[in-house]
């Protein structure tokens, strides 16, 4: 898409790459804890092989290593790809990691602003802020905002939709 | 409820509704009624008990009767329930959309009707449903609730003359195999008898021993298997014809008013009536069958319309001249060519076809059965005409008014969307699209499915369908 669209004007915070870090860390330390778990109960299973109960172990040590690239490469992938602009009353927001997603949403056309904060988030002073249109294809969720920066464009979209509201939909 | 007047127009259901309701509960009773008479022996006690079940399900009826009113007042419809706990629930008229009526067999019998109510509030929730009111005064709520911002008319104006856009022939009822939707009729009614069998034999006494000695018999008489899977294969298209003619009956699709209204149906008359100032686009499948013969199923894309599969149809299985026609006159002149997407979708169409079979095909030859590895090889070979042809439906269009999207094969699928219906944009690229060069493009629809999706476009070439047909949005964000 690079000879088509142009980058969104605005970065993230980079404070982002920490939130994505610690999820990234966070589902990898259930998913291994939980094979381990898995392993630990298998070697009562006598149905299986010998050499197999020997090994269950492994399951978690390859599915481990196999992850960490992915850990370490997801929040600076996610950081260069994430970003967002407002400009001519559009929203046009990437977003994406291994796959890419581009979204556009006309202010015209927007009927909810939300601005949304999860626990880890609040953590790292970031904010998401949700904008629903009539369609799931014309809805965009932005992560990874600065709250005050979040929280002033919640604040500007909504001003604005009410504004420009046309129901033609 | 606090203590009020009365409101003038509140109305209850037909009291014939009363006649309706415990004969539907009864086959549910039924079954209790057979345990308690013969565990009781036919005893005079037991025939007791039976008959406080019957009039306990008429007084239910009664009660649920009178309990539920309805009243039109102040452009709102207020449906109150005052049985156990007490609920009112309260519809802006102006939120009312469509307005369906349908008549089951044992309403028909008594000119009964149950209207249900379309709010577009979210997806396919039900608002709101009138069970058992008489036709005529299904007629005049339709009239009364589609009637927005005026007030609710007393005497039920003239009726506006309908004009009938087409009334389908019987002959156009044998196209309803080709859809292959009801192909499998007699195998669903083999399931379902075999599944009240057991719901029932419990009941007679039969447990799984006489099941499983059935089931052994069976086996032991490997001709009447075979015969029996003749029979219901030869039995396809003429039970699915027959099904689909049951649903199909006498459509007749005519304009009244601002609405197009269609109605079919031979046991079960259905009647959905669309706002025509809603309608945004229609949808046309297509199987490869009905497309060697030459027709189509249409839709229309509503804004605010909930199950749109099976309310919007606007025609069964139709010739596909019709079809352009009825689309032309709900929505308006469409006939732009599909521009084809670049030849690296026509890889991507054509690996997925192929290579999930390719992939099964090795590992079953390579596991040692071979009769799963020729089927999947069979699969792998018809997966190169699937692929090309998938390839052949994708496209997409613009002609200054409405844009269209195509895609699939088995049912090839082209929606035509309005312009105006477009709420925004994504453009959704996978890693194997990325290497490819190619992204799929989704319009951004407040009816029908929501978005409509250009599969396999050309980076540059999605960009500039946007832009074309929302040159607005998207021209800040083009590279020049």
């Amino acid at each position: 898409m690079r000879d088509a669209l142009r980058d969104p004007a605005n970065q993230v915070s980079p404070r982002a790459r920490s939130l994505w870090f610690a999820e990234a860390v966070i589902v990898t330390v259930l998913l291994v804890g939980g094979l381990v778990l898995l392993s630990m109960w298998m070697t009562g299973w006598e149905f299986l092989p010998q050499w197999l109960l020997d090994r269950t172990w492994v399951a978690s040590l390859v599915i481990g290593l196999v992850l960490v690239p992915f850990v370490l490469a997801e929040p600076v992938v996610r950081f260069a790809v994430h970003r967002w602009e407002l400009a001519a009353d559009v929203v046009y927001a990437r977003s994406g990691w291994l796959s890419r997603k581009w979204v556009f949403v006309p202010v015209s056309r927007i009927q909810t602003v939300d601005k949304a904060q999860g626990w880890l988030e609040r953590f790292f002073g970031l904010a998401t802020v949700e904008i629903r249109t009539a369609s799931y294809a014309g809805s965009s969720t932005i992560k990874g905002l600065d709250y005050e920066v979040a929280a002033r464009l919640a604040e500007e979209l909504s001003r604005r939709a009410q504004e420009l509201r046309d129901d033609a939909t | 409820m606090p203590f009020q007047e009365p409101v003038p127009e509140a109305a209850r259901l037909s009291p014939k509704l009363l006649l309706i309701d415990p004969i539907r509960v009864l086959p549910s009773l039924l079954v209790p009624l057979a345990g308690v008479l013969v565990a009781g022996g036919f005893s005079p006690r037991s025939f007791i008990w039976a008959a406080f079940g019957v009039a306990g399900s008429v007084l239910y009826a009664v009660v649920r009767w009178a309990t539920f009113s309805y009243t039109i007042t102040g452009g709102r419809l207020e449906l109150s329930r005052a049985f156990i706990g007490r609920s009112t629930r309260v519809i802006p008229l102006e939120r009312i959309r469509g307005v369906d009526v349908t008549t089951p067999f044992l309403h028909r019998l008594l000119g009964l009707a149950v209207l249900k109510l379309d709010t577009g509030a979210g997806g396919d929730k039900q608002e709101g449903e009138l069970d058992g009111i008489t036709v005529e005064e299904a007629e005049r709520l339709r009239a009364v609730l589609l009637s927005r911002h005026t007030p609710v008319a007393q005497e039920q104006p003239a009726a506006p003359q309908d004009h009938v856009f087409l009334r389908v022939p019987m002959a156009w009822l044998r196209y309803g195999p080709l859809s292959g939707a009801y192909l499998f009729t007699p195998f669903a009614l083999v399931a379902g008898a075999v599944g009240l069998a057991f719901q029932w034999g419990g009941e007679l006494g039969l447990d799984e021993d006489d099941a499983v000695a059935a089931g052994e018999w069976l086996w032991g008489h490997p001709l009447l298997l075979v015969g029996a899977a003749i029979v219901l294969v030869v039995l396809m298209p003429f039970l699915a014809t027959a099904m689909y003619a049951v649903f199909n009956w006498n459509f007749v699709l005519f304009g009244r008013g601002d609405h197009l209204v269609a109605e079919r149906g031979l046991v079960n008359r259905r009647v959905v009536s669309l706002e025509r100032r809603r309608i945004r686009g229609y949808e046309i499948a297509e199987s490869p069958l009905e497309r060697r013969a030459r027709v189509a199923r249409l839709w229309a894309v509503v804004t605010g319309l909930g199950d749109s599969q099976t309310r919007g149809q606007l025609l069964p299985v139709a010739p596909r001249a019709a079809v352009d026609d009825i689309a032309a006159e709900a929505v308006g002149p469409f006939s732009e060519a599909l521009r084809p997407h670049p030849p690296a979708a026509r890889r991507r169409r054509l690996f997925r076809a192929i290579a999930p079979w390719v992939v099964l095909a090795l590992v079953m030859y390579a596991l040692g059965y071979a009769l799963i590895g020729v089927a999947a090889t069979v699969l792998a070979v018809a997966g190169i005409a699937l692929g090309l042809d998938r390839y052949r439906s994708l496209g997409h269009t613009y002609d200054g008014t409405r844009l269209s999207v195509r895609s699939g094969s088995l049912r090839r699928a082209q929606a035509v969307v309005e312009r105006r219906a477009v709420v925004g944009w994504t453009i959704e690229q996978s890693w194997f699209q990325r290497r490819a060069g190619l992204v799929t493009v989704i319009a951004g629809v407040g009816a029908g499915s929501g978005g409509y999706k250009a599969i396999d476009a050309g980076e540059t070439q999605a960009a500039a369908f946007a832009a074309e047909v929302t040159p607005d949005w998207m021209a800040p964000f083009l590279k020049r």
